[in-house]
């Protein structure tokens, strides 16, 4: 394909958790200080042409009207070009992405990627969970967010046998991984026994295979890649991306045991970055349940379908397993910010791929990482980034 | 003048049962509640989803099944309900799309007392008999609020029968006499919630019921009746009313002790167990000050027909605070979230007839079944424009399902959501009735109309799954 070589050269965020003393401006300010402040050589906000801001849900903290203009002048960079994307649960990696093309395209010189989310201002009745209210009056009627994915978790151990216990396996690592991180929301380790015991919140799921509602921002900045050497030795380059969308609603799904969406956005990452699954060294995948991270890896191609709850159990996804999944922790522990989620994940990859995670490294052998978010009503649209530590990897010239 | 006959009927009970010691435990021996009838009764009551437009739906439905009549082929639909779901507002409109009575069925909507049951089904033997229907459809329902602490609580069920009338059947409609006399019994104020009991109902019984009730059934004592249904609300009108007419009427007679006083139902529930063999049924109906007695001369079981004992075993056993929530008496001290799309708004307009007739959008293409029709102007699986609005199946299969235990309030937990494989080929998701308890997947559904929301005071319906046999 035609398009340019994109690099990431830096990359930030804020601690996630409850930031209820900081406003929705300082949580973006203060992750796009991390993103200036991790650039090698130094970063000038001054060149900065274009910025992608991902917030998916301002009624969260009573504000309708989030737009491009909100962010630039919180964080010192008024009147630049900025829009927002929104595209639920993927907004912040498809921000990501758009930013990326923007770059790739040659029309910007250098782009912010900002993610950031308030999901705690408001009461969780009046937030989150009013959305049982919402849609419609009949068919979305009681239809919260783990009624999207608990249908998921019902069939696949209908169909395959995985049990309770395969989930709480997934909540037990990233919580193991999260206490390494020192970004996440949670930074407890967790037991399986925790896990079964925890409230149920939407059969079969209890509490401890839910993410938790976290405040976030995170940050990361985009050249060109043959303008990277003058931020840092070591760049991060985009090597491909896929967004899929699937139908809306869980009655035109087609399958429980799979999330379309995933399978498809994944097959078009691959392709245009000429990559398979078998390289890849480290996926930071969406985790908002633990079925949902079952669901993923089988998708994404790591394991065959059905196995995923074993491999989990296993420890094939663990810090040293075949496939690390979710070094950071995932939502599951690092926590949801939504808008922030994608971008806090890039940083995850970024972080990776240069091998600068601290504890909680993994190993790189063809240093390739994956990103990837799946969300909206009907788990109806995934974004899917590969990263590579080496320019002559994936797509792009 | 034709002849009217009855065709076929049909019943619904509240499916929650109720045991009136747990009302009268909570409000003591001072209260009104030790009045409330015999103390081994069990109460049908309406569930938190149902009203009486869904149980006169259901019991709708049965008579419609058990006559073979089309829907579609009803001339007249005479609905005859205590308090209707709207003081003012589209009641017999929605009953009717629900039901899927083509949009020029006439009829009525009887209501105010009990006697609307008598009343509903009065107006239906005129209109056959008169010629404008030829088909006529009878409803009586009732799920009355009680007032909280009173005798009417600690008795009063909910139900529904139905009587499909027209010119064939097995039951011919005979003579009926009507009295009437302005006495206050039970009653409801103008932009009062609950409904009031009288102070004294030995007096009102004694001095007032018992003669109008005497009055009406002598006449009927003359055809010689095989068997009555009297108002027995208390557990002591009947009995009191035989011993005066020396009329042998066997204890347990009625159904009250199954339902509790199911108000404008009530003379059509005790009715259909006699329905179910040859003989000639007396049956009196009471309320507002009047009463209504009409004789039912059947030669042989009439479709639908039967005792009442296996709709109500097949009721949940609910505690007294899950009822007096279902009838918001009790109410949480918390703001409910708001619908997001209104009940004025434009979505409920498009959406009434799908949602009420349950539709879905076939794709002349592929044949898929897409729902709701309003939101699929194409085929979601193969992209076709060719679509027919039609009535979904209304049974199948659970593919896969939820129990959502975290919702804000008006939800309450548990709230089963279920995605149901039609046996038409279409999918659904809807929420399930009761718990989720009895849900798996693979379980056969049948799908009811429901309430699902009470918003802005405007009933919202759509229909839910429920396990078959369960």
């Amino acid at each position: 394909m035609g398009w340019s070589k994109v690099a990431v050269v830096g990359a930030g965020l804020i601690r996630f958790g409850e930031l209820f003393e900081q406003s929705y401006e300082h949580m973006a300010r203060g992750a796009f200080e991390a993103a200036l402040g991790s650039v090698d050589h130094g970063f000038d906000p001054s060149v900065i042409d274009a910025a992608f801001v991902a917030t998916q849900r301002g009624t969260l903290w009573g504000q309708e009207g989030i737009g491009g203009n909100t962010v630039p002048s919180a964080i010192g960079l008024a009147g630049i070009a900025c829009t927002r994307v929104e595209n639920a649960c993927p907004s912040g990696s498809d921000a990501f992405r758009v930013g990326a093309m923007a770059v790739a395209s040659g029309v910007h010189e250098a782009v912010l990627v900002i993610g950031v989310e308030k999901m705690r201002d408001k009461s969780t009745e009046e937030g989150l969970l009013s959305r049982a209210a919402s849609g419609h009056p009949v068919y979305n009627r009681g239809e919260t967010a783990p009624v999207l994915f608990a249908p998921f978790a019902t069939r696949h151990m209908h169909e395959f046998g995985t049990t309770r216990e395969m989930l709480a396996a997934v909540a037990v690592k990233n919580h193991r991984h999260g206490a390494l991180d020192p970004y996440a929301h949670f930074r407890n380790e967790v037991t399986v026994e925790q896990v079964l015991a925890s409230p149920v919140v939407c059969a079969p799921l209890h509490l401890l295979d839910c993410c938790p509602q976290t405040d976030g921002a995170a940050a990361v900045l985009l050249v060109p890649a043959t303008a990277a050497a003058d931020y840092t030795d070591r760049p991060v380059y985009v090597a491909g991306f896929g967004v899929a969308t699937d139908h809306p609603s869980l009655a035109e799904k087609s399958t429980f045991v799979g999330l379309t969406a995933t399978v498809e956005a994944a097959r078009r990452a691959y392709a245009m970055a000429g990559l398979e699954p078998g390289d890849v060294d480290v996926a930071e995948v969406h985790d908002c349940f633990t079925i949902t991270e079952i669901l993923d890896i089988e998708d994404l191609g790591f394991v065959e379908k059905g196995k995923g709850g074993a491999a989990t159990l296993e420890g094939v996804t663990a810090l040293d397993g075949r496939i690390p999944i979710n070094p950071s922790g995932g939502l599951l522990a690092k926590g949801h910010p939504i808008g922030a989620t994608g971008v806090a994940q890039i940083a995850e990859c970024f972080w990776q791929l240069r091998e600068e995670a601290g504890e909680r490294q993994v190993r790189i052998r063809n240093g390739v990482a994956l990103q990837h978010n799946v969300g909206g009503r009907g788990s109806g649209v995934s974004v899917v980034n590969l990263l590579t530590r080496d320019p002559g990897t994936g797509g792009g010239r | 003048m034709s002849t009217v006959r009855v065709a076929g009927v049909g019943a619904a009970l509240g499916s929650w049962r109720l045991d009136p010691r747990e009302v009268r435990a909570a409000w003591g021996p001072a209260s009104g509640t030790l009045e409330g009838g015999p103390a081994d009764r069990t109460l049908a009551v309406a569930g938190a989803d149902e009203d009486t437009l869904t149980l006169a739906a259901r019991a709708a439905d049965r008579a419609l099944a058990a006559t073979g009549i089309e829907p579609g082929d009803i001339d007249v639909l005479c609905w005859g309900t205590t308090r209707p779901p709207f003081a003012e507002g589209p009641s017999h409109a929605v009953l009717a799309a629900a039901l899927g009575c083509s949009g020029r069925t006439g009829g009525l909507l009887c209501t105010g007392s009990a006697h609307a049951g008598m009343e509903a089904f009065l107006a239906g033997v005129d209109a056959v008999t008169a010629g404008s229907a030829r088909w006529a459809l009878v409803v009586a329902s009732d799920a009355i609020v009680p007032g909280a602490g009173t005798a009417l609580e600690a008795r009063c069920g909910a139900g529904a029968a139905a009587l499909v009338l027209g010119p064939r059947g097995p039951a011919g409609v005979g003579v009926r006499v009507t009295r009437s006399a302005p006495f206050l019994e039970q009653w409801r104020g103008d932009g009062e919630a609950a409904t009031r009991d009288v102070y004294d109902p030995r007096l009102v019984r004694d001095v007032a019921v018992l003669p109008a009730l005497a009055d009406v059934a002598e006449h009927l004592r003359a055809l010689e009746p095989t068997a009555w249904s009297l108002p027995d609300p208390d557990g002591r009108t009947a009995g009191a009313l035989a011993r005066r007419l020396r009329i042998d009427v066997p204890e347990r007679a009625g159904t009250e002790h199954l339902v509790g006083d199911a108000g404008a139902a009530a003379p059509w529930l005790g009715a259909l167990p006699a329905l179910d063999a040859a003989g000639r049924v007396a049956v009196v109906g009471h309320g507002g000050g009047r009463t209504s007695g009409v004789l039912l001369s059947s030669e042989g079981p009439v479709p639908g027909a039967g005792p009442l004992g296996p709709l109500a075993a097949a009721g949940r056993p609910v505690r007294y605070p899950a009822v007096l929530r279902a009838r918001h008496q009790l109410v949480p001290n918390a703001e409910p979230v708001p619908m997001g799309v209104p009940p004025g708004s434009a979505m409920h307009l498009r959406g009434a007839h799908e949602m009420l007739g349950l539709l879905g959008a076939r794709c002349g293409d592929c044949g898929t079944i897409a729902t709701p029709p309003s939101v699929h102007p194409t085929c979601p699986a193969c992209g076709g424009t060719k679509l027919e609005t039609v009535p979904l199946c209304r049974t199948g299969e659970v593919h896969t399902f939820v129990v959502n235990q975290t919702m804000p309030p008006p939800f309450e937990a548990p709230l089963p959501l279920l995605v149901v494989d039609l046996d038409d080929g279409a999918r659904l998701m809807v929420q399930g009735t009761g718990d989720g308890g009895e849900v798996t997947v693979g379980a056969r559904v049948e799908l009811v109309l429901r309430r699902y929301a009470l918003e802005r005071g405007v009933p919202v319906y759509g229909y839910k799954a429920t396990v078959v046999g369960a």
